[in-house]
């Protein structure tokens, strides 16, 4: 039973198995010749022995031909096969004409054997080439295995070139196997080679083969001169039918190549350089190591596109696509080529015999592919085949889309390139911008400085005494503020009462001004106040104010930080001020500074002069600004400036003594510190002092800076104002 | 010229595609021994130098594509070969039952060489569809060994190529010792019978 069952079961598997598409009958393999031997492609269908008799018969026949051509015997069998063989060796030879190698060699046979001899001895560029580079290579093995080796390249090549027209290339194959055999047992037993290891060994067996072969080709012994017709033919059939078969794709094969990748297709093309490379190349080694590079480059574009280790399931079609892209010239002669005269042990083993194995499959299925085997209907196969439809093939476009994408990878490279350098550029601008920055803020700084110090000097050349003795005349509100700070002393007590008085009262101090100078000095300075800081702590505000005033004051009187918040305090002040000084000094950066000062200095001129301009100018003055007689009030601390400033504001004060003004200023500021503010302001006092008593000596140094001639002619009108004033 | 190997023998593993060959090969060629392989040609050409009875084999294993499309192209592989492994995937009764045709093959192409059976993927009992019995069955009558193997879990892998590698080098003797006796001297188209040491089966 279990046999049944098992027998069955082999049916089961029998039938299961679908049978091959391309199988042969039996009888097809068979001789020709009906001998009962199998016959073979490659010998016209003849078995091995008929085929040579058939060979040999062929030869007969053409010697007779070449005697009266009707002369021939006609066995009536033969008859056909003959008149074919006939035109087919008349092709060849006119082959063999059209080929200026072979008729050197043919030359070479006709005037006998030694000329040959002579001939392998003859310059010969690739075998004197390879003989240098056996000496390199080989010549540590010593002068014996040089001497071996040539000795037998030497027979094998005498004995191929003597045999060369006698024998049909089967034979000739034959002997450069016997031979290559013969070197190769040599090798393993041969004294000689004794010292040298096996792989040494191999590359002498493929040197042997290579030198024989080159020095062969290069003497005009063209292996494909000697292939039959009928394989030059199914050069032309397959290179023909490649063509043909150009629409197939990557995708037909079921291989897994990534036609749009650019690595790929360039890997393919390298794939496709070095396959058709294979028939420029002499040597069957070195037609051999092609196929090699190009099936490794195969092998490299799977694993890129697959990303792993490549088997031979995805090898295979990826080669056959490769073949089919490439199409190669005389694919089919040099494949036979190298099977014939390439060391047969090299074809069955390693890698060089894995690849070419592979190559030949690839042909192999390329000559017999139908439409089953691309898994494609028959019908559309043959419309394929017979160009009526196109398939757009994936691999035209993917040229054209790679060319695309090439492109536009040039471009991406230019644009980076481009982007780099724009960033370069806009580094240096950045660079440049900060340098010109600097430079400019250096300028500034310069000028600045240089405009702080200017500024004295030119000052008083510009403002001539007449502009001051203007001043002195326009400005009644200087002499108002004087008033305030001479009642300061007396006042500041008071003002705390009058804090909160609106604004209308202005009007009212500026009539109050003008009705009643000295007796209504006191309410003056709290109306003066209130408009300025409307706070009910003005002393409060002042006293830090006059602190902020007084450090900056007292280290620069130029310094504009110091006197940006007095003009933001006293902004309407500044305007007010800042006009007046206008006509007073030409150009001054120190608003602050100079209102400040003008305040108190004014102060103390206005006093004598204000009791008859003060109406006047008051009026002028109350118009824009209540506010001037705010920021004079303010005083207390800005009084303790006013010392140094007086140095700047001298121009304006003109008419005031900057000695005598300073003099009964600071000594007001010292009682106001005590009575109003008294901790805040006693540094100030102290420094002051200082200051008071350089000050005291001060006019000489101001006046040094610039300002004396205007202080030298105001100090003697301005000194009898501050007289005045203080007796007031 | 002293060779560093006492024997050089071609292995061939055929069976469809995606019973994995591959793995097989890359199993056995990367995993043990300190075998000498081509590491730039990936998993297609592999040589492999192993020891047996005091010799010294290099092992050079064939990949084949197992694909249906590439069966009639494929004899070629098979010159020079001493040994066939015929994989099938034991979670793949297809595979199994394609595997007379696989030795159908062999036979077409090979006089005499050696083989063994192999069923990979052993390593998932619940998804195999190839039962041990039926298969030492079949292989018991065509005289095959048959070894399940996987290559995921590294099981039997070594003792497979080790055992093929025994009936090969086995045969080889046998046969050195019967050219001894008859010596050769004529040589036959193509070369596929060397004298001396290079005995191919086929």
């Amino acid at each position: 039973m279990p046999v049944l069952t098992l027998q069955r079961s082999y049916k089961y598997i029998m039938y299961a198995t679908k049978q091959p598409s391309l199988r042969i009958d039996q009888a097809d393999l068979k001789c020709k010749n009906g001998c009962g031997y199998y016959g073979n492609a490659d010998w016209e269908g003849y078995c091995s022995k008929c085929f040579r008799n058939h060979m040999d018969q062929e030869r007969q026949k053409k010697s007779r031909q070449s005697q009266p051509e009707h002369s021939r015997a006609q066995v009536s069998g033969f008859s056909k096969f003959e008149e074919k063989k006939r035109q087919q060796t008349d092709k060849k030879n006119k082959y063999l004409k059209s080929l200026p190698v072979f008729r050197k060699s043919s030359s070479a046979k006709d005037s006998g054997r030694p000329e040959k001899y002579i001939d392998m001895r003859q310059a010969n560029p690739d075998a004197d080439k390879l003989m240098a580079e056996f000496i390199s290579t080989y010549g540590e093995w010593g002068e014996y295995v040089r001497k071996d080796f040539f000795k037998c390249v030497q027979a094998f090549t005498t004995k191929i070139l003597s045999e060369l027209d006698a024998k049909p290339i089967e034979d000739l194959a034959e002997i450069a196997q016997n031979y290559y055999n013969l070197y190769s047992n040599r090798l393993n037993n041969n004294q000689v080679y004794q010292g040298i290891t096996s792989e040494v060994g191999d590359e002498l067996l493929d040197f042997f083969e290579r030198y024989a072969m080159v020095s062969l080709y290069s003497h005009g012994f063209s292996f494909f001169a000697h292939h039959p017709q009928t394989t030059r033919e199914k050069d032309l059939t397959i290179q023909g039918r490649i063509r043909k078969l150009s629409w197939v794709n990557a995708h037909h094969l079921d291989c897994c190549i990534s036609e749009t990748s650019i690595e790929v297709r360039d890997l393919v093309y390298t794939a496709i350089n070095d396959l058709l490379g294979m028939d420029s190349m002499k040597a069957p080694q070195e037609k051999l190591s092609c196929v090699v590079r190009c099936c490794r480059s195969v092998v490299k574009v799977l694993q890129h596109c697959q990303g792993g280790p490549v088997s031979a399931d995805e090898f295979l079609p990826a080669l056959i696509f490769v073949v089919l892209k490439a199409n190669p010239a005389r694919l089919k002669s040099n494949i036979l080529y190298v099977t014939r005269f390439c060391n047969d042990l090299r074809l069955m083993q390693g890698e060089a015999g894995y690849y070419f194995t592979n190559l030949c499959c690839a042909v192999s299925f390329i000559e017999n592919l139908t439409a089953e085997s691309l898994n494609m209907p028959e019908q559309e196969f043959q419309s394929y085949m017979s160009g009526e439809v196109t398939c757009v093939s994936a691999w035209e476009s993917a040229l054209v889309a790679c060319e695309g994408m090439h492109q536009l990878c040039e471009h991406l490279a230019l644009l980076k390139g481009l982007s780099e350098k724009t960033a370069v550029v806009r580094d240096g601008t950045e660079k440049l911008k900060e340098d010109m920055q600097k430079l400019k803020d250096e300028i500034s700084l310069k000028v600045a400085q240089v405009l702080e110090r200017t500024p004295l000097i030119i000052k008083p050349r510009r403002i001539p005494i007449p502009l001051t003795r203007e001043n002195i005349t326009i400005s009644p509100i200087p002499a108002i503020p004087k008033i305030k700070d001479e009642n300061l002393q007396e006042t500041t007590p008071e003002m705390r009462e009058i804090e909160n008085i609106p604004h209308n009262y202005y009007l009212q101090n500026l009539s109050m001004l003008q009705l009643n100078l000295l007796d209504s000095t006191k309410n003056k300075l709290q109306l003066d106040i209130t408009p300025c800081l409307t706070e009910k702590d003005v002393v409060q505000v002042q006293a830090s104010q006059s602190a902020e005033f007084l450090s900056p004051s007292q280290h620069d009187n130029k310094s504009i930080d110091s006197l940006t918040p007095d003009d933001n305090s006293y902004l309407g002040l500044s305007k007010i001020n800042y006009d007046i000084d206008f006509s007073d000094i030409s150009a001054d950066n120190s608003i602050a500074e100079e209102l400040t000062p003008d305040k108190r200095k004014s102060p103390t001129p206005s006093f004598t002069t204000p009791d008859p301009f003060s109406p006047i100018g008051a009026s002028c003055n109350i118009m824009q600004s209540p506010l001037v007689p705010l920021s004079s009030p303010i005083p207390m601390p800005i009084e303790t400036k006013p010392l140094k400033r007086d140095d700047f504001v001298l121009p304006f004060l003109e008419s005031m003594p900057k000695q005598t003004a300073e003099e009964t200023l600071l000594d007001k500021l010292e009682e106001t510190s005590i009575i109003s503010l008294p901790s805040p302001i006693k540094p100030f006092t102290s420094e002051y002092t200082g200051f008071s008593k350089q000050g005291s000596q001060i006019p000489s140094i101001p006046c040094n800076t610039g300002d004396f001639s205007s202080l030298n002619l105001s100090q003697s009108s301005l000194p009898s104002t501050s007289k005045e004033n203080i007796d007031h | 010229m002293a060779r560093d190997y006492d024997h050089l023998f071609k292995l061939l593993i055929i069976g469809d595609s995606g019973v994995g060959k591959s793995s097989l090969l890359l199993r056995f060629s990367d995993n043990t021994f300190t075998g000498s392989y081509i590491t730039t040609i990936g998993v297609d050409f592999k040589i492999k130098t192993i020891h047996i009875n005091g010799q010294k084999v290099k092992l050079q294993i064939w990949d084949t594509a197992g694909q249906e499309r590439f069966r009639t192209i494929t004899s070629t592989y098979y010159r020079g070969t001493h040994g066939v492994i015929v994989v099938y995937d034991v979670t793949n009764g297809e595979s199994f039952a394609n595997v007379k045709r696989w030795l159908h093959e062999i036979e077409q192409n090979c006089d005499l060489v050696n083989k063994v059976l192999v069923g990979n993927k052993n390593d998932t009992p619940e998804r195999k569809v190839v039962l041990t019995e039926d298969a030492q069955r079949f292989a018991d009558t065509m005289n095959i060994q048959l070894f399940e193997t996987s290559a995921k879990d590294n099981i039997n892998v070594e003792e497979m190529f080790m055992a093929i590698t025994r009936l090969v080098l086995r045969s080889k003797l046998e046969m050195m010792e019967r050219q001894s006796v008859t010596h050769n001297d004529t040589v036959n188209l193509k070369q596929k019978n060397k004298p001396g040491k290079k005995n191919k089966c086929c």
